[in-house]
């Protein structure tokens, strides 16, 4: 970290002699580790390295941005001198009120693992070929994908008002395609994790869900065009409410009166059973960090609090703007911070309070519905209409689980999918972003190919 | 550059890689963010290095480093065949890479005014006109976002089949987003340009006119429906038979997918996998297209590839690792985003070739369906077999003629029955905007087109 500090603050101090107003540096070190299995076999075992600068600084309110790739001293140097002379080559912005002030990061925990710092390639590979392993156990089960991936990153972030803070950042992921087959016909399920930490007891889970579902969606029925109650999984839940929520709710795109969710504030958005959190201080959680990517210290804020719309995710730029704090919003990528873009606004890990039901109980409680375990789509954030392909999906009968519906879609305004739920599942699980159980809506119009 | 790469390439073979390569890059890039006229980010990216990839008894290991001295490359390099040892102590199925003829070439992406020869504020001049563009159409525009990408890469990649492929690649893209507020109703509309090339591009018409487009599509959809769900006879624009050919069928035909068993079309080379009347081409040697290369990222030299002819599949996409366990040579098919990616199968400019029909008779002969215009995104899983894209606006037809507007949608299909249930193919060929496929984590440029075509059976994921 002491090499990175100077790094950091010497840019700052280079960047500022050049003449920016304002500007703020991060000296980040990352390294990457990954094995990937192909159909059920170990192929390819890889390992990045990737040190380097970013570089932001302003001048009359226009951001000029620049990166290096490792810490030469030239390179950053030349990168200063970009960021500076791109600063003083665009438009004046009055909006810009000023980078983040001097604040002590908040105490989070479980940011980083030290036994991922230890992991040996051998290890990683081993860990790659136990998913794959989980995941095979089944007689229809004809290939199985899978990778395991680790990644480090040491940074400092420090800007012109005096902030200088370090983290160590860690991360862990799995990811898993197992194929079933039967005569002709083939399906795939597929399941993931994402955590801070080395978590070996959700391999055999994360391999198990896969191979359960590729054999599940074998059986499979068409549906008729109509409106159904849905069930939601907490992995198609997660990655609708990362867009829908995390997207709908950036305080930028309100400002420009681009988000369905424009002068929403206050009212009333969804059932009362449903609170969302931002929460960048959980422990473990992929999304957490002590302080975000402009320096300001982390801390959970609602979004949604029983139903009504109770907060924006701000960085300063656009608290600056509404002349209120930011919310500590502003990322510099996913799990692991990139140098390579400047940094925008983002949702830490969003957390959707649980409820008291099981998602068996759903189930049995819906007499005719769809189940929905995964699907790629995401609403439209202008309109906030969600119509997408239900990638993987279940007809539910008399509460049994039927089988897998294959060519239907899904259609819903966001705010109609939040206020229609009526039940949110007691246990949750980490999905792309979101903390969050399986939620019952009352109905959706569901697209069928029969 | 080059005698590094050859150390690199010596070093990972002494250590014990039995084939090996690399990909080793410098690039210069400007990014142009403008938000409601006035500039948001002005942003110059410089980035170096190096990935290295060492193979042994069926198993890789790929390494990196973004600092291009002796001493880094060759540790990155001993790093690769380190991790190979790794995977390959574990790996069950052996291969070879078999011998292929090694390339010694250079290529320069031609140009008439080179990207790092422009100013930035020439640069942010056409941005903001574009900015100025989308606001000056209409009152009702609320919002505008004009963004500039544009790259200069210059790669070496090498392998110890005696391969050094030089390559100067440029490219650059322009993009609008104009969203229109009307009595509580938002509504976004956007436009792009790009190609490889030099920044005579964007002095084109067509470059200049998406700031217009961008808006005039925002505005015409503030009294578009949300359109019905259900089965539907659509016929689909060029950019969504383009869309079609890239999401529906190119990618279940990447052989690196069909080797993981995770193809719906793995054994069905020389079947009828489409109506008569469909072929269907991956191309990157179209010149002036977004996804134009003559070299891969193997070093090998692309071609065309006809992936289906009259209906019948005629093979995949290949590297030089699935052209080796399929028994032919690579088709010059693997990208990689950067150096710090290994290279992977990829789509490049990818179409469905012209028919005979003209686009008007494709709608007056459609008793009840949709026109379905402009292409969003979409994606596939060829395991499931199934595919989404998502259209900008669609359009009632009803007894052959175009009705009641309708804004966004999800079009699904399954991969085995779409391309039969194509009715009727146009003839207005096009190849359209300029888009990015991710696989893998990565990004590739590529483009996509085809005719105006009909295709029953569509599922749309309507709200009403």
């Amino acid at each position: 970290m002491g090499e990175l500090k100077d790094i950091a603050t010497k840019a700052v101090d280079m960047v500022m002699r050049l003449g920016a107003s304002e500007c703020d540096v991060v000296a980040a070190d990352s390294r990457y580790m990954s094995a990937e299995i192909e159909k059920g076999a170990m192929k390819q075992a890889n390992s990045v390295a990737d040190p380097g600068v970013a570089i932001r600084a302003f001048r009359n309110g226009c951001q000029g941005f620049s990166s290096c790739t490792g810490f030469s001293p030239s390179s950053i140097k030349e990168a200063a001198r970009l960021a500076v002379e791109l600063a003083k080559s665009g438009t004046p912005d009055p909006d810009f009120k000023g980078l983040p002030h001097k604040k002590r990061p908040t105490a989070v925990t479980g940011l980083h693992d030290p036994k991922i710092s230890k992991l040996q390639p051998e290890q990683v590979v081993e860990m790659a070929i136990e998913l794959a392993d989980a995941a095979s156990g089944h007689k229809d089960i004809y290939s199985v994908n899978a990778s395991v991936a680790i990644a480090e990153c040491s940074l400092v972030l420090a800007n012109s008002n005096g902030f200088v803070g370090g983290q160590r950042l860690s991360s862990f992921e799995t990811s898993i395609e197992a194929v079933a087959k039967s005569g002709p016909d083939m399906f795939s399920g597929i399941d993931g994790s994402w955590n801070r930490r080395l978590d070996r007891p959700v391999i055999e889970s994360v391999g198990r869900n896969a191979m359960e579902h590729a054999v599940r969606g074998l059986k499979h029925q068409k549906i008729a065009t109509g409106d159904y109650p849905v069930i939601l999984d907490p992995l198609a839940a997660g990655f609708i409410l990362a867009t829908a929520i995390g997207g709908g709710a950036n305080a930028e795109s309100i400002q420009r009166k681009r988000s369905y969710l424009t002068g929403k504030l206050g009212q009333k958005i969804g059932s009362e059973a449903l609170t969302i959190t931002d929460d960048p201080t959980l422990e473990w959680a992929n999304g957490s960090y002590s302080f975000d990517g402009e320096g300001t210290p982390a801390r959970e804020k609602d979004i949604i609090k029983e139903g009504v719309l109770a907060a924006y995710l701000y960085d300063s730029y656009a608290a600056g703007k509404d002349s209120v704090e930011s919310t500590g919003n502003a990322s510099r990528g996913g799990s692991v911070w990139s140098f390579r873009k400047p940094p925008s606004i983002s949702p830490s890990n969003l957390v959707v309070s649980p409820g008291d039901s099981t998602l068996d109980q759903m189930i049995a409680d819906t007499k005719k519905g769809v189940y929905l375990r995964l699907t790629w789509d995401y609403p439209n954030l202008a309109t906030g209409e969600l119509s997408g392909l239900m990638m993987e999906s279940y007809a539910i009968d008399k509460g049994e689980l039927g089988g897998a519906i294959r060519q239907a879609t899904i259609g819903i305004g966001t705010t109609d999918l939040l206020s229609r739920i009526e039940a949110l599942g007691k246990e949750s699980r980490d999905a792309f972003g979101v903390r969050t159980p399986a939620i019952k809506v009352s109905s959706a119009r569901i697209g069928g190919s029969d | 550059m080059e005698d590094l790469a050859e150390m690199a390439i010596e070093r990972m073979v002494k250590a014990g890689a039995v084939f090996a390569d690399l990909r080793m890059e410098s690039s210069a890039g400007t990014n142009i963010v403008v938000m409601d006229g006035k500039t948001r980010s002005l942003t110059s990216q410089r980035d170096s290095g190096c990935g290295l990839r060492a193979f042994i008894e069926g198993a890789w290991g790929f390494s990196t480093t973004n600092s291009l001295t002796a001493a880094s490359v060759r540790d990155a390099a001993l790093s690769a065949v380190k991790m190979a040892k790794a995977a390959r102590a574990k790996s069950k199925v052996k291969f070879e890479i078999v011998p292929a003829r090694a390339v010694r070439a250079s290529e320069e992406y031609r140009c008439k005014e080179k990207l790092s020869e422009v100013s930035v504020e020439d640069k942010l001049k056409f941005v903001l006109e574009r900015d100025k563009d989308m606001r000056a159409t209409d009152k009702r525009i609320s919002s505008t976002n004009a963004r500039y990408d544009d790259i200069e890469i210059d790669r070496i990649v090498a392998n110890s089949f005696g391969t050094l492929a030089k390559t100067k690649e440029r490219w650059l893209v322009a993009a609008c987003s104009a969203w229109a507020k009307s009595d509580g109703v938002i509504q976004r509309g956007h436009a792009a340009m790009g190609s490889v090339g030099g920044y005579e591009l964007m002095r084109k018409d067509e470059a200049i006119r998406i700031g217009k487009d961008a808006a005039d599509m925002a505005i015409r959809l503030l009294d578009s429906k949300p359109v019905p769900a259900g089965k539907f006879t659509c016929v689909m624009d060029n950019r969504m038979t383009g869309l079609l050919a890239h999401e529906a069928f190119g990618h279940a035909c990447e052989a690196d997918g069909v080797l993981a068993g995770a193809s719906v079309l793995e054994g069905k080379v020389g079947q009828k996998v489409a109506s008569d009347e469909i072929s269907l081409v991956d191309d990157p040697t179209v010149e002036d297209t977004f996804g134009y290369f003559s070299i891969d990222w193997e070093g090998v030299k692309a071609k065309k590839h006809v992936l289906i002819d009259k209906g019948v599949l005629k093979g995949f996409l290949h590297n030089l690792e699935t052209g080796s366990r399929m028994g032919m040579p690579s088709n010059g098919s693997s990208r990689s985003q950067a150096y710090n990616s290994p290279p992977i199968i990829r789509m490049s400019n990818t179409y469905i070739g012209g028919g005979k029909v003209k686009k008007a008779e494709l709608i007056e002969d459609t008793r009840k369906g949709l026109l379905i215009q402009g292409g969003q995104y979409g994606y596939v899983e060829p395991s499931k077999g199934q595919f989404m894209f998502k259209c900008d606006e669609a359009y009632e037809i009803k007894n052959g003629e175009i009705g009641q507007r309708y804004r966004d949608a999800s079009l699904s299909g399954l991969i085995m029955e779409v391309l039969h249930n194509v009715e009727a193919v146009g003839r207005d060929f096009v190849l359209t905007d300029p888009g990015y496929c991710g696989k893998g984590g990565q990004a590739a440029r590529t483009t996509d087109g085809g005719p105006h075509i009909r295709v029953a059976n569509m599922v749309i994921g309507g709200l009403t």
